[in-house]
């Protein structure tokens, strides 16, 4: 019984990610591609995928740019402001490694030094279908390791 | 008692409600998504919402009062599907019936839009804040040109009972057509009801980020979704039922199927409105209702006041 309940929730989450978008200061091509993925050419409510406003309701953190010093904060509190279960994706080589800015003195250098990162999507900036590839990626895993949990608890 | 309660939770009741409710969720998204030329969600998206919000974490913010701030959304979904029960679905006599029934089914769903306003009330953030002050303010300027429009068909009839109008435009043939300018005023209002497209300003995602929703996580979210659809749901069949007042007395299953067309009619209708327009801004929409919706549904009260005086000559 439990075990229906928590495939059923597994399905669920799985099939309705909802993305919310957050600048880390980037130079705005990565951002620009995270919105050309989300508009009727590329569909990406095929997969149940919604751009939400507000960290309230959304499941993944779109994050683009190396981490400022200024806007780490900000970031560490919307990362805490969403509801559990949450990922959080970083697109865009400078969200991954910190790209041409990593060494500097007002930089992080990538969003994994801030808040931990679920999956990494490089490139730059990062195309739309590869933020699609990296989404259903994520998903694909998440699949795997819950199914794996499941098999785990022997139930 | 058990029938009465089989009624109220199975059929026409909750259950039917729930699934007609997401149903028209999907409709409207697949609608909305093929209208820009792309594939748009699976049929079972809104299902898979609705379960993903319930298994998320509930945060309730410190200064929101615990109580009201959780209670809200309940009583969202409880009006809007209050409303459900005193209108007709497949026979001219609803479920429960009394006297003057148009009346209490447009008040009982402005509760919900009530509760919007005191759930981003007392959430207690500025987005949810704004957001509820808009949803007042749209209330204001919708709610009269809908409530003349709906009572318009009445006038006509002499009653504002459901099976008092279904009866009289039954017996009338194409009479109903008369209606047509209330019929159109209340389509546009209830885009408005509904905080759909050309007036979604209380929740604008571009300006306040989620409108009175801002705070609502998980659970009480999905409540809030649910109770959104209940409420197109609800407005569809009143609609339905003052505006197409045929095919109520076929019986039970080709009157539930006739009855189910016309809420799809109503919900594509208002899909395409949605495709086609973009926001306006909270001014216009309050001078648009005020100069142009509500002189339209007075002149549908007049001239079905010329045509009953007319035929009773």
């Amino acid at each position: 019984m439990i075990k229906s309940v928590q495939k059923l929730i597994n399905w669920a989450r799985l099939k309705s990610p909802w993305i919310i978008h957050f600048n880390t200061g980037a130079c705005n091509a990565c951002d620009i591609e995270i919105v050309a993925a989300i508009t009727p050419t590329y569909d990406l409510e095929r997969f149940g995928v919604q751009l939400k406003g507000t960290p309230r309701h959304a499941d993944v953190l779109l994050c683009s740019g190396p981490v400022t010093r200024q806007i780490k904060d900000r970031l560490v509190r919307i990362y805490e402001q969403l509801p559990e279960p949450k990922f959080v994706i970083a697109v865009g080589t400078c969200a991954c490694s910190g790209g041409v800015f990593d060494g500097c003195y007002n930089m992080l250098s990538g969003i994994d030094e801030a808040i931990p990162v679920s999956a990494y999507i490089p490139g730059c900036p990062a195309s739309p279908d590869a933020i699609i590839d990296g989404l259903t990626k994520l998903l694909k895993h998440f699949e795997e390791s819950e199914a794996k949990k499941l098999t785990k608890a022997g139930c | 008692m058990i029938l009465s309660l089989l009624q109220i939770l199975i059929f026409p009741g909750f259950l039917f409600l729930f699934i007609l409710a997401l149903s028209a969720e999907y409709i409207d998204r697949k609608l909305y998504a093929r209208m820009q030329t792309r594939v748009g969600p699976p049929w079972f998206q809104p299902f898979a919402d609705f379960i993903k919000l319930l298994s998320k974490e509930l945060i309730i913010p410190e200064l929101a009062d615990r109580f009201i701030f959780k209670i809200l959304p309940l009583v969202a979904c409880a009006a809007a599907a209050t409303a459900f029960l005193f209108i007709p679905v497949y026979n001219p006599q609803s479920l429960f019936t009394f006297k003057g029934n148009i009346v209490a089914v447009v008040y009982i769903l402005t509760i919900p839009t009530l509760t919007y306003f005191l759930g981003g009330w007392y959430s207690r953030s500025l987005y949810s804040l704004i957001g509820s002050m808009r949803v007042l303010t749209q209330l204001f300027s919708y709610e009269v040109p809908l409530l003349m429009a709906v009572l318009a068909p009445g006038v006509l009839a002499s009653s504002w009972t459901f099976s008092a109008v279904i009866n009289f435009y039954g017996a009338n043939g194409f009479l109903f057509l008369v209606n047509i300018i209330a019929f159109a005023v209340a389509i546009i209002a209830v885009q408005g009801k509904l905080e759909k497209v050309p007036f979604d300003i209380p929740e604008a995602e571009t300006e306040i980020v989620a409108g009175t929703f801002t705070e609502y996580t998980g659970p009480l979210y999905a409540y809030f979704k649910l109770a959104m659809n209940i409420q197109a749901i609800s407005v569809a069949a009143l609609l339905a039922a003052v505006f197409m007042p045929f095919g109520y007395n076929l019986g039970f299953f080709l009157g539930i199927i006739i009855f189910l067309l016309k809420i799809l009619f109503i919900i594509a209708v208002l899909t395409v409105v949605r495709t086609i327009f973009a926001r306006i801004r909270m001014d216009q929409m309050v001078r648009f209702c005020w100069k142009y919706l509500t002189p339209m549904a007075l002149l549908q009260i007049l001239i079905n006041i010329i045509i009953k005086a007319a035929v009773t000559q």
